[in-house]
């Protein structure tokens, strides 16, 4: 008894906070406008009585109530709680929701009534914003109408999780979707289709052809954000193999990433060098360099571990980036200016220097990427790496180099990110030291944890996740970094093993069911 | 067959004032089980990080086959021959049971990343020996069936058993286990007993073993050393070990020896 009322008032309080800081930094006002274009195109006809307004910020605070009542009814492990129970604690979860906001409804009422500027402590609190919160009542029937608002929400969350735990439909739905499912599996035609090598090329193929007439029907807005997100996908997967695979926490991987990008503009831009190598030559110059670079920094600083790395390569991310801002180099480096007229791809005289031409060449890019990593991942030097992340020390036990095995993870991360450099610098026909800071590095981090560690999906989902929604998410523009911070707290809560994590391959499994694999037995315990 | 596989002279390692192993003489027969025991903190496991390669003796001589140790990398030594197991089981807890045989093959097999990368027959041909091998390990220790599970979700038993396979899966030719029937009942004990001498029997591997289940170092050492406060104290076979004086008073204080 006492668990679930103490579960209630946690939910009540932690969404009453979320509920006020919601209000507080003007979400509310954001909000209701775009529901307001998403559910009416933005009409004014008043719905159900409501002003429009103010009907799109009940249906928003509608859904933020019931959550709190599902947060509330928390389960019981174990056992099936009584719809008393569960109510009592979506109940008082509701209540706590309802009078935290229903006193801050009404104590900026009567502000505003007594005719204080709130603006003045706080940006967002408009008159306007004011008097949607208070759906256009006076100050103490708004706030008794959200105690009772969220009480009612809250209960109803309340019912919605324990139908939803407890109702046999959902012991139906699982029964109903495994059986299709194991009806369509059983399926010859499947089977034929699942064991035809040729069959799979077949599909492989149509979804190769798909992604590749994809950038024809984009256009140019979203070839070049689709491309972004591509670039991303490549330093995601580099830094992958250094933080994913062999566990080394890089926080100056942005370097590599500005090593590739200034090879390719130092040697094809007509200042400050002039030099105008052709595209294609400087592509393996970049990945040389960076791979190199990635040895020069990781020879002095990989026996270092865990914490001391992540200090390490921070400072050498920081260097760079303090270098490409010197006025010394500018000789050289294009100093805080930057430089301009990078050298874009040709073929044959025909120029891909086109959004749809980039996305094409970073789709290459990632795809060899790709290939290059899962080949990697599943052989001896993959395991090595594998190994090296769960346990370095034993890893050594075992017969690993860890040392020469940890440069390779190094070098290899780094050229991915020079091969990114390459292309992002070219496509953007400049580049110059504001590109290259730490949020560079901290994203792609991002990208990889959300996604899931060692995982290529995973990467490729992050990478989308992180750069490509909030280019989805235009409208939100102000709340674009709150919104990523309340991703990642979010993640790591509740799904800290990333979006799509690493399965292990099944080896043992395939070996016994393979019809063409060799007898695998002989006698066991024989000496090798 | 009196072969020495391992002998390690005036042997000493301290941390700071605290001299962990004193001067320590040891030689092991090749192919036979020879056991170190003392009591909590005696500098057991320091002797074995020393042997090991993770720790630097301040003096004396590791001779392993007449080759010194000293000075070597702990991975250069366990490509030398030298596996071990941990008291408190190591595993690569997020990997499967295969994959973790597998890193224990890591320096047999040849094949470098660049041909890693094109996937060259010669590296098809090693990955599926190396396979076969795993899984043939894996029924030595009788964990067929278990190749695909995460090692973290292997039972208790299963973990110990896996352990010894990764070891084995490095071809050693002296094998130091670090307390292997720790965390067991008796009768996983009397399996695992069997199991050593059967490991040293059919593979002729050579047993250096960390034990303080008295039953499980009585009955299978061929000869056994007592470290005492980094010092051996006495070294001999468990009759004898079992009838010394000194080793009494080590384990069971002053009082223990004059009441005997």
């Amino acid at each position: 008894m006492t668990r679930h009322i103490r579960n209630g008032i946690n939910a009540g309080i932690i969404f009453g906070i979320v509920t006020i800081f919601l209000f507080m930094i003007g979400f509310t006002t954001t909000i209701s406008d775009l529901l307001g274009q998403l559910l009416r195109n933005g009409s004014s006809i008043a719905v159900m009585g409501f002003t429009p307004g103010i009907f799109d910020l009940l249906v928003f605070l509608f859904f933020i109530g019931m959550w709190a009542g599902i947060s509330g009814a928390k389960k019981t492990p174990d056992k099936i709680d009584t719809w008393g129970t569960v109510l009592l604690s979506s109940g008082i979860a509701g209540l706590l929701h309802g009078i935290l906001v229903g006193g801050l409804a009404l104590l900026v009422g009567s502000l505003l009534q007594a005719g204080v500027t709130m603006t003045v402590y706080f940006a967002q609190l408009l008159p306007d914003a004011i008097h949607l919160f208070l759906i256009g009542l006076n100050a103490t029937s708004a706030g008794s109408f959200y105690v009772i608002f969220f009480l009612i929400t809250g209960l109803i969350g309340g019912v919605v999780a324990r139908t939803i735990r407890y109702g046999s439909w959902r012991q139906n739905l699982t029964a109903w979707s495994k059986n299709k499912w194991q009806a369509f599996t059983a399926w010859p035609q499947y089977q034929r289709i699942r064991h035809n090598k040729l069959n799979l090329f077949v599909v492989y193929g149509l979804l190769i052809l798909i992604v590749f007439l994809l950038p024809q029907v984009l256009g140019q807005y979203w070839n070049y954000t689709v491309g972004t997100v591509g670039i991303y996908v490549l330093l995601g997967l580099g830094l992958n193999i250094v933080v994913g695979l062999a566990g080394m926490l890089d926080l100056g991987y942005v370097a590599f990433f500005a090593i590739g990008a200034y090879t390719v503009a130092l040697l094809t831009a007509p200042a400050p060098h002039h030099l105008m190598w052709n595209f294609w030559v400087t592509v393996p110059i970049g990945i040389l360099l960076a791979a190199f670079a990635g040895i020069v920094l990781g020879i002095p600083v990989l026996r270092l571990r865990g914490d001391y790395l992540a200090i390490v390569t921070l400072g050498f991310g920081q260097i760079i980036a303090v270098l490409l801002h010197s006025d010394e180099l500018t000789a050289f480096t294009g100093g805080p200016r930057g430089v301009a007229a990078v050298g874009g791809p040709s073929l044959f005289g025909i120029s891909l220097g086109t959004p749809e031409g980039f996305v094409y060449l970073i789709l290459l890019a990632v795809i060899l990427v790709i290939f290059v990593t899962i080949r990697l991942r599943n052989s001896r030097v993959g395991r090595a790496w594998e190994a090296i992340r769960e346990d370095e020390t034993v890893a050594r036990a075992m017969g690993i180099n860890t040392w020469s095995h940890k440069l390779l993870a190094f070098a290899i991360g780094a050229s991915f990110a020079g091969l990114g450099g390459v292309i992002f610098a070219s496509r953007n026909q400049f580049t110059g030291p504001e590109d290259y800071n730490l949020m560079v590095s901290f994203n792609v981090l991002a990208s990889v944890i959300v996604g899931g560690m060692g995982s290529i999906p995973g990467v490729i989902g992050g990478a989308f996740t992180l750069k490509g929604l909030p280019e989805v998410l235009r409208e939100l523009e102000n709340y674009r970094v709150l919104a990523f911070g309340a991703l990642l707290v979010v993640m790591m809560l509740i799904r800290p093993e990333g979006l799509l994590p690493t399965s292990r391959r099944k080896m043992e499994i395939k070996e016994l069911h393979d019809p063409d694999g060799k007898e695998a037995g002989e006698t066991p315990g024989g000496k090798s | 067959m009196d072969n020495i596989a391992l002998e390690t002279i005036g042997l000493s390692k301290r941390f700071g004032g605290l001299i962990a192993v004193n001067a320590v003489d040891l030689s092991i027969r090749e192919k036979s089980i020879f056991s170190v025991i003392g009591p909590n903190g005696a500098g057991k496991t320091t002797f074995y990080n020393c042997i090991t390669g993770f720790y630097a003796p301040e003096a004396g001589e590791i001779l392993f086959f007449n080759k010194s140790l000293v000075g070597l990398s702990p991975d250069r030594i366990a490509q030398m021959g030298i596996a071990r197991t941990y008291q408190n089981i190591r595993l690569f807890a997020n990997m499967t049971t295969l994959e973790n045989i597998l890193i224990g093959q890591h320096h047999l097999l040849k094949t470098s990343w660049v041909e890693a990368i094109l996937q060259t027959p010669r590296m098809r041909r090693e990955e599926a020996d190396a396979l076969n091998e795993a899984m043939r390990l894996l029924r030595f220790v009788g964990l067929s069936g278990m190749g695909d599970q995460v090692a973290r979700n292997l039972p208790y038993g299963a973990q110990r058993r896996l352990e010894v396979a990764r070891a084995l899966a490095l071809k050693p030719s002296m094998l130091l286990l670090d307390e292997p029937t720790a965390g067991m009942n008796p009768n996983e004990t009397m399996e695992m007993m069997r199991f050593i001498q059967r490991l040293r029997d059919e593979l002729e591997i050579t047993i250096l073993l960390i034990e303080h289940d008295m039953r499980v170092v009585m009955g299978i050492s061929e000869q056994i050393a007592v470290l005492d406060y980094g010092v051996k104290i006495a070294e001999g076979t468990p009759r004898e070990i079992q009838g010394n004086a000194q080793v009494i008073e080590a384990y069971l204080g002053r009082a223990a020896t004059a009441a005997a």
